[in-house]
């Protein structure tokens, strides 16, 4: 079975700075992968890199087989990949519902049809309908997206995120800046929406990451120094050192 | 539009409540002329139309696009001119001329098409610097191309020269307000259902959050790109509608005065709405006419209207309308009408005591030698006697005392008003 993302020799540079500097990962159909690392490892930068917000510098990112060079970030939405922003990145002047619809709208079909009253669409309704059910937001739905707490404009993040469909779905920091509830109720979520299908995530929450994922690998100043299962990672000496030591005593 | 948020979550059939905007603005429209037929007051009407169609057209960019385009006039005016083309050409006399504003909007679609395959690249600055440029491209181009502009003269014709409709000959003002009125009717219909369109919603999340849209499988710059074209396309509706009832377009039609104008009327009627341009067309126009007839002062005084609401109405006049939705919807307005009387009349009253001094030193520095006579709020008077003068700044000092004295009983009463009793 071809990996839902392959990323080989991919590396990136800033001018003379080398960010990401030589990356391989293979991540299968249907796995929970987390990256993890130190700050300024360059994980922001590589989740850039896949989802087509910068160009890279040389290496390749294949998403299910197919090669995502110089395609463009909606380009590569369309092919079954989405994401969600470490910064929260939602339409804050429309409606919790519209919010949702709108992340609808392509993997229905309707591209940018201005034939068709979306008000008419029992599938979109009912679809928008079923994600705010999911990620617990009914009651928010006519609000402006703009005036939810902070937790709930996270789950409004994660529920655009997986509105359209796809089946591979990275999430930067679904966990960043929030108490212990919201984070577990955060976590239930993602693996609730997240079921049958391939999550990368990259997570500072230790606890977040040994609960939600089946494979971890660790970014260091621009390259993976272990991917494996949390045991493995947790015991690998290069691990400790680098990074996760400190941050497991820490926690 | 944020009720209607809540109302298309009910999918399927439109109700007789959501129709019912639509069939008032109807009969509205229908029996203006009665009220208001005369030859004069049928032009101001149908300028106004004119200027609805524009405005609304330019707020698909503004408020529902997030584009600020400071050229957006060169799309009417050429639809405007394209029409006065059509109107010298021999095939006119088998043209029916309500068709003609059709031919301007298409015309209006092809320029937006060029021009929009560039300057919809990116929004903000760049956008906003690109529009300039075009606009002042054009303007120039008026007096160069003098083929197609005819120079300062601008190109004039006759609309009666068409194809009659009915036995119509569109000669008169009441002919020229019904199709005006038709068509008005007819834009702002298709302009709000195109703002229910996928494409329409995501012309907002791309306002929002052009990259988040992309993330959503949309290019930013298409949904732009198809704003941008149809609201050319309105805005050669409306030139066409503008060549029909002036029979002349000329470079002030489309250079970057007309463009600010347009911008500054649809900020003033408010961008968060749909229909807030249609308020700010309707208080444009009438400054611009009414008020034009009274006073040499009439644009200092739109100033001062438009620099008082941007500053203290973010959301325009029809964001203070909307202010008082939640009041009206717990039938509070009442409470608001004393407040209103006490606070904001006297402020009023104020500001034209202020407006009036500001007319009688106009008067004084810039009327014809020796002439002391003038009339305000249909008073005669001399400038030259003191009475005048005391009695306007007697006026304005005691109706903004007032105003100023009133003002926390008013906020309180506002706040009352919309207080909203905690959820049972």
């Amino acid at each position: 079975m071809t990996a839902a993302l392959e990323l080989s020799g991919l590396k990136k540079s800033f001018g003379k700075t080398e960010i990401i500097r030589g990356v391989d990962l293979s991540i299968n159909q249907g796995e929970r992968h987390a990256i993890i690392g130190p700050n300024g490892a360059g994980k922001s930068t590589l989740f850039n890199l896949i989802t087509g917000r910068f160009p890279q510098t040389a290496g390749s990112v294949r998403l299910n087989g197919h090669d995502l060079a110089g395609l463009a970030p909606y380009e590569i939405n369309r092919m079954g990949l989405s994401r969600s922003f470490q910064i929260t990145n939602i339409f804050p002047r429309m409606t919790v519902f519209e919010n949702v619809r709108c992340s609808l709208l392509w993997s229905q079909g309707y591209k940018y049809s201005f034939w068709h009253q979306v008000s008419r669409s029992r599938e979109l309704t009912e679809g928008a309908e079923a994600i705010l059910e999911q990620i617990n937001l009914t009651s928010r739905a006519s609000l402006p997206a703009g005036v939810l707490s902070y937790a709930e404009q996270r789950a409004l993040e994660i529920g655009i995120t997986i509105a359209g469909g796809a089946n591979v779905i990275m999430l930067d920091e679904p966990t960043a800046g929030m108490s212990h509830s919201e984070t577990d109720y955060i976590v239930d979520l993602i693996r609730k929406v997240t079921e049958n299908k391939t999550l990368i995530m990259v997570e500072h929450d230790m606890g977040v990451v040994f609960g939600l994922a089946d494979r971890i690998s660790v970014l260091v100043y621009g390259e993976i120094i272990a991917t494996g299962a949390p045991e493995d990672v947790r015991g690998d000496p290069k691990v400790q050192e680098a990074y996760l030591g400190a941050a497991m005593e820490a926690h | 539009m944020s009720t209607a948020a809540t109302n298309t979550r009910t999918a399927g059939g439109t109700s007789v409540r959501a129709l019912m905007p639509w069939i008032i603005a109807a009969i509205v429209l229908l029996v203006l002329p009665i009220f208001l037929g005369s030859r004069s007051q049928l032009t101001i009407l149908s300028q106004m139309g004119i200027t609805m169609v524009f405005a609304l057209a330019y707020n698909m960019l503004l408020g529902q696009g997030g584009m600020l385009s400071f050229g957006h006039a060169v799309y009417m005016g050429l639809g405007s001119f394209m029409c006065l083309h059509v109107m010298n050409a021999n095939f006119f006399e088998y043209l029916p001329l309500p068709l003609l504003p059709l031919i301007g909007g298409m015309f209006g679609l092809g320029f937006a098409l060029i021009i929009g395959s560039f300057s919809t690249r990116s929004a903000g600055t760049v956008f906003a610097m690109i529009s300039l440029g075009i606009g002042e491209l054009f303007a120039a181009l008026v007096l160069i191309v003098t083929v197609f502009f005819g120079g300062e003269e601008g190109i004039s014709g006759y609309r009666d020269e068409g194809l009659p409709v009915l036995g119509i000959e569109f000669i008169s003002n009441i002919e020229v307000y019904y199709l005006v009125a038709i068509w008005l009717f007819i834009s702002t219909v298709l302009m709000f259902l195109f703002s229910r369109t996928p494409v329409g919603r995501m012309a907002n999340a791309v306002r929002d959050n052009p990259e988040r849209a992309q993330f959503l499988g949309y290019s930013a710059r298409w949904v732009r790109f198809v704003s941008f074209a149809v609201s050319g396309f309105f805005c050669g509706v409306a030139g066409g509608l503008s060549a029909i009832l002036f029979e002349i377009a000329t470079e002030t039609d489309l250079n970057v005065a007309a463009s600010g104008a347009i911008l500054l009327i649809t900020f003033l009627g408010g961008v968060a709405f749909f229909w807030g341009p249609i308020i700010g067309a309707i208080v444009f126009t009438l400054l611009q006419t009414v008020l034009g007839l009274q006073t040499h002062l009439w644009e200092l005084y739109l100033g001062v209207v438009f620099v008082g609401v941007v500053m203290f109405f973010p959301f325009g006049l029809s964001g203070i309308i909307m202010a008082h939705a939640p009041a009206a919807k717990m039938g509070r307005l009442g409470m608001l009408v004393v407040p209103y009387l006490t606070c904001v009349l006297p402020a009023i009253i104020g500001v034209l005591g202020i407006a009036s001094l500001v007319e009688m030193i106009f008067h004084v520095r810039s009327g014809a030698e020796g002439e002391h006579d003038m009339t305000l709020f249909w008073i005669d008077f001399s400038t030259h006697d003191v009475l005048p003068w005391v009695v306007a700044l007697a006026v304005a000092v005691i109706g903004i005392g007032l105003a100023r004295r009133n003002a926390p009983a008013f906020k309180a009463a506002w706040e009352t008003a919309n207080h909203i009793p905690e959820a049972v």
